[in-house]
């Protein structure tokens, strides 16, 4: 009996000696292969007594689990060792130059306008365009400007002939809409696009230039709801702190018209730069759709009504970034586009 | 608008509302007010006496005085050279804040200084009020000038004037008049008026025939005086024109000006010596060389209204008056002319001619009916009292005015339904009163009769406007409209577009926007629309046409960020192009540099052809249009501006979609680019077919065998033709053919590539045999050899 205490003890000693997985698997061939000690030890029970028999196949029945037992704990701490060595063989330098990843990022008056496209189609508004090279009937006579109005000058319009013109405002689209929809009330939409004035391009003008105009045709619309709507507009462009207020103004294709100030961003109605000391940043123009406007389009003014806003969106982004000069959003200078990769 | 608020006082009282409050009441009612302008700056200031002055003991430009300033002698150095004893000066006391300087205590070369003696130039008036002698040295005022009070006060400058923005529909503010009756409706307080109404209406018979052959004079009025006296005006009447901006010359043409800016109506005096015949024609079609009162020659057309009398153009009506006939010191008598000339014709030749006078920007803006009535009156009362005018002789008058005042109603229920507001009537009639819109009430209606120069009041809407503007928006609760719920939608085309913007920016491609108008070189883009729009009044050559194409746009772009070193600048515009026979939208790609990339561990993507391919392909796979609808051909539509052996077509269906590949090498000399590049989309295309529908299809769980081939082939032979031969052939169990490899070398010979591909295998319904494939795999090798690639 003693012969297999041995064993054990020699093969548990033999385990815990191993310093790898080599010499694990060595000590495992010795002790519990085919002809391994332990096999070697079970050749003996055959010159046994029969009655001692069962006890002596039991210890060795015990031997073998011990040492195989020993075996698996020992093989997985000695793997774990082995892992941590070949991971820290795999050492990298973190702070070597990353792989670059190019953010590339939409123009920021393409930002402003879809922002603006956004929370007018969050109130159920539909966005509509049409022709940059315009008929001066939409952009001029059905906008209620007439022949000799000073806006219609050449020396302000980029004209093509005598009929045709670059539009000079988004008004135009609204035009088309007030036609084409004259049947199909009520009206509900925003219209951006490029529009076009004879100016010197400079810090503060620029020949051409982004508007969004929004119009809203149908019975009982009020300049109150006109107001309401542009409140939530500021409140979404520049935070929900903001206020408005409605200055009489004049356009010809509103009455009343007026302009619509936003209290500044910057001081929050204080005073500062931005809002020369007033408090207000002056950014729309507004009013209730001329009567004359609707009569044109084949709309009854004595059954609806409607508003009309328009606003430039190079204005907003200088305003909401600081950009001091217009130009800045034509040169396409990639310093100057990549600061709007974080849109806000 | 230049509103002085003095001159402002004399017609309502406003002196106890200061000039934020006047300036915030009226940008709230409509008369923005751009600025507030002191006429002298607003300092610690006080009238001096120089008791005594010396010679500075250690200059001999200096003088030490001590001046009396009322409640203290002061001892100041002064540098002027008219600096004496006696004089009455200006003196600016310790702590006072000049536009220059701030006044401090100061020793001068040993000399203690209390002070600052002042010029007028040092208190910051305008250059143009000042005598030609007043900037020499200090201003020296008259013996009636008190001491210890304010020089500003004296002199008449203690004035601020408000810089208002006018609309176009009130061109009844060019006369301050009108602008007073708006403040008084304001501040709901009385204005008067001076009491001049039938001043005109004197004289004797006159022999003056006035008369016009043009439809752009409507209304003349000319008067006759045979006696007056030109001097130097009184002392009020030339503050009132300084604070207008105008200087003033004599009493008599300081009338004329006044009469203008109180009214609105320009007025114009000839002197009578100098009329040979007393006859004045308004005329057009007259060209010709004229000397205007500025002694500049100007030329003018046909179209030009002019003044004429025997036929002579004698001045350019509502503009300015010939210098032949201009009132001088030796003027004894005048003729008044008080017209009514066309908007239009006046607005186009003082533009044409760039002579913007005070006369022809408000006969631009427009002037009210009556004004020249009213004018004419005015300036024979101020005549008589300022310049002793005397021996009239009666108004003779061209053209008819039949003015009457028209009515305009409106009820209260259209006021409060078109504001959303609830309004009163009282409310509503007081405002309109306030206006003197002489509103009457019956029932739910009020009717207002119009005032003469209130030409911009028409219909109810401008009543309720006006209503609004005097209630105060404030009064508007903000609502939203009550209506039927819509959905907000894009259309597909804007979908399309913002789909691109969201795909090319997330493969690191900026969007850019660039100008529309172009010069001519742009023209020769890559698929230019035909007849290109052109300018009729371009600004300057090279912004002369409607652009149509957008790849020039964007090179132009690359050119100048490569030149700023902005490196690996990858770029794309959306943009609509125009021809004559309409637009087309288009999406214009230029890379350059990489794509991606980490130089260190060369792990790079370059802005190459096949990137660009990949981009498209992708980009046009995500828009629902692949495999066989598109179709890649070589490029034989433009090789001016793409190389024509790097550089391809993709169609779908039978219409180009795209063009792209690398910039021809000359283009890109010319434009100043490098390594680009660039892509020509044509979106109507694809806005004009359907994309793919997403169909579900059992996704094949049977196992994929792969077989790797080696081939050399002729260099030239396209891929394509490869994988078409082994698709056809290996049909239908062939999966995919993908190349992983392509090399030349001198062992294959000059004219050979090696080309590998790796072919997988899949049936739909089965597990592929060794046998099964390798069959199906010596069928394509021998449809490759037909092609004309063998196994390496």
């Amino acid at each position: 009996m003693k012969e297999i205490t041995d064993v054990k003890e020699a093969g548990l000693a033999a385990i815990e000696q191993s310093s790898d997985l080599t010499e694990l698997t060595h000590v495992r061939n010795e002790y519990l292969s085919k002809k391994g000690l332990v096999a070697n030890l079970m050749s003996g029970m055959k010159d046994l007594d029969a009655s001692m028999r069962p006890a002596f196949g039991a210890l060795i029945n015990n031997c073998k689990e011990e040492l195989e037992s020993a075996l698996r704990e020992k093989q997985e701490s000695l793997a774990i060792v082995a892992l941590q060595a070949k991971m820290a063989n795999d050492w990298i330098d973190i702070t070597l130059p990353a792989t670059d990843f190019p953010v590339a990022n939409l123009h920021p008056l393409t930002l402003v306008q879809q922002e603006i496209e956004d929370i007018f189609r969050s109130m159920g508004y539909k966005v509509v365009e049409g022709p940059e090279v315009e008929l001066d009937l939409y952009n001029f006579e059905r906008a209620n400007i007439p022949a000799d109005h000073p806006a219609r000058d050449m020396q302000d319009t980029f004209y093509v002939d005598a009929q045709w013109l670059l539009r000079t405002h988004t008004t135009a689209i609204q035009t088309r809409t007030l036609e084409k929809s004259a049947k199909d009330l009520p009206i509900k939409v925003v219209c951006p696009g490029k529009v076009y004035r004879r100016d010197d391009d400079d810090a503060t003008h620029s020949h051409q230039f982004v508007q969004i105009e929004g119009l809203v045709v149908g019975e009982n619309i009020t300049l109150a709801d006109l107001k309401g709507t542009l409140q939530l507009l500021a409140k979404s462009m520049f935070g929900e702190a903001r206020v408005i207020r409605f200055r009489p103004s004049y356009f010809q294709f509103t009455e009343p018209s007026v302009e619509v100030d936003v209290s500044c961003h910057i001081c929050n109605g204080k005073g500062c730069n931005v809002c020369k000391g007033s408090g207000w940043i002056e950014i729309l123009g507004a009013g209730m759709v001329h009567p004359h406007v609707l009569d044109m389009a084949g709309i009854d003014g004595t059954e609806y009504t409607g508003f009309a806003f328009g606003l430039g969106v190079e204005r907003v982004a200088m305003l909401k970034y600081g950009i001091d000069d217009i130009r800045h959003c034509y040169i396409n200078d990639a310093r100057f586009l990549s600061l709007f990769k974080r849109f806000e | 608008m230049k509103v002085s608020k003095k001159w402002l006082n004399d017609y309502v009282s406003i002196n106890d509302i200061s000039s934020v409050e006047l300036a915030e009441r009226l940008t709230i009612a409509g008369l923005e007010v751009e600025g507030i302008e002191p006429l002298a700056c607003k300092a610690d200031l006080v009238i001096g006496q120089v008791l005594t002055c010396e010679r500075h003991p250690d200059s001999d430009h200096l003088s030490v005085t001590t001046v009396d300033c009322g409640d203290k002698v002061e001892q100041i150095v002064c540098g002027a050279p008219n600096v004496a004893q006696g004089q009455k000066v200006i003196v600016a006391r310790l702590g006072a804040v000049l536009p220059q300087l701030t006044i401090k205590k100061a020793v001068v070369r040993g000399v203690e200084s209390c002070g600052m003696i002042c010029s007028l130039n040092e208190l910051g008036v305008d250059e143009k009020f000042l005598r030609p002698d007043s900037s020499a040295g200090i201003e020296v005022l008259g013996d009636d000038a008190i001491v210890g009070s304010d020089p500003l006060v004296y002199l008449g400058l203690d004035d601020e004037i408000l810089d208002v923005k006018q609309t176009p529909n009130r061109a009844d503010f060019n006369a301050l008049w009108n602008v007073a009756k708006e403040v008084g409706a304001i501040f709901n307080r009385d204005v008067t008026w001076p009491d001049c109404e039938c001043a005109a209406s004197v004289g004797k018979l006159t022999e003056l025939k006035v008369g016009s052959t043009t439809l752009g004079c409507t209304l003349f009025l000319g008067k006759v005086i045979n006696k007056l006296t030109v001097k130097e005006s009184p002392r009020w009447l030339k503050e009132r024109l300084m604070a207008g901006g105008v200087k003033p010359i004599n009493n008599v043409v300081d009338i004329s000006n006044f009469v203008m800016m109180e009214t609105g109506q320009p007025l114009h005096f000839y002197d009578l010596a100098k009329m040979s015949v007393q006859e004045i024609t308004v005329m057009d079609q007259r060209a010709g060389k004229l000397v205007a009162l500025d002694e500049n020659e100007y030329e003018l057309l046909d179209s030009d209204l002019v003044i004429t009398s025997l036929g002579k153009v004698i001045g350019i009506a509502g503009i300015m008056g010939g210098d032949d006939s201009k009132i001088d010191v030796t003027t004894t008598g005048i003729i008044i002319e008080a017209a009514s000339f066309s908007q239009v014709s006046i607005r186009n030749t003082s533009r044409r001619l760039d002579l913007i006078t005070e006369a022809a920007s408000r006969f631009t803006k427009g002037i009210e009916p009556l004004a020249p009535f009213k004018a004419l009156d005015r300036a024979v009362q101020l005549l008589v009292e300022l310049a002793d005018a005397d021996e009239f002789e009666e108004t003779v008058q061209f053209g008819e005015v039949n003015h009457v005042d028209k009515e305009v109603r409106v009820t209260l229920s259209h006021v409060n339904a078109l504001l959303g507001t609830s309004l009163t009537m009282d409310e509503v009639v007081d405002a309109l009163a306030r206006l003197h819109l002489r509103p009457v009430v019956e029932g739910d209606q009020i009717t207002t009769t119009v005032p003469s120069f209130r030409t911009d009041v028409v219909i109810a809407q401008d009543l309720i406007e006006e209503v609004i503007r005097m209630v105060g928006y404030e009064k508007v609760v903000a609502t939203l409209p009550l209506m039927p719920q819509t959905i907000g939608l894009l259309n597909e085309q804007q979908i399309v577009r913002r789909s691109i913007q969201r795909m090319l920016t997330s493969l690191g491609l900026q969007e850019v926007v660039t100008y529309t108008l172009v010069k001519e070189s742009f023209l020769e883009g890559v698929l230019p629309m035909a007849d290109p729009i052109a300018l009729a009044s371009p600004l300057s050559e090279d912004r002369k046409y409607v652009r149509n194409n957008l790849s020039q746009s964007v090179l132009e772009v690359v050119a100048y960020n490569q030149a700023h070193k902005n490196e690996n600048f990858n770029v794309f515009e959306l943009s609509q192009v125009y021809g004559k026979a309409g637009s087309q939208w288009r999406l214009s790609i230029a890379l350059n540099g990489e794509l991606l990339g980490n130089p260190w561990s060369k792990q790079t993507i370059k802005s190459d052809f096949y990137a660009l391919k990949g981009l498209l392909e992708s980009l046009f796979a995500q828009l629902g249009f692949e495999g066989s609808r598109l179709r890649l051909l070589r490029n034989e539509l433009d090789h001016q501006n793409f190389h024509p052996y790097r550089s391809a077509v993709i169609q779908l269906g039978k219409e180009v979609l795209a063009i792209f590949g690398d910039v021809h090498p000359n283009l890109a000399k010319n434009k100043g680019v490098k390594n680009v590049v660039m892509a020509e989309v044509m979106l109507d295309v694809l806005y004009a077919q359907s994309p793919a529908k997403i169909k579900f299809s059992v996704i094949n769980k049977y196992p994929k065998v792969v077989r790797d081939v080696a081939l050399v082939a002729d260099v030239k032979l396209e891929v394509d033709t490869l994988i078409t031969a082994i698709n056809k052939a290996g049909k239908p169990l062939v999966q995919s053919v993908e190349v992983f490899d392509i090399f030349t070398s001198s062992e294959l010979g000059a004219d050979k590539k090696s080309v590998a591909l790796t072919i997988a295998y899949q049936a739909k319904d089965h597990t592929l045999t060794e046998e099964e494939v390798s069959m199906v795999h010596g069928k394509i090798l021998d449809h490759l050899a037909k092609a004309g690639a063998v196994l390496r």
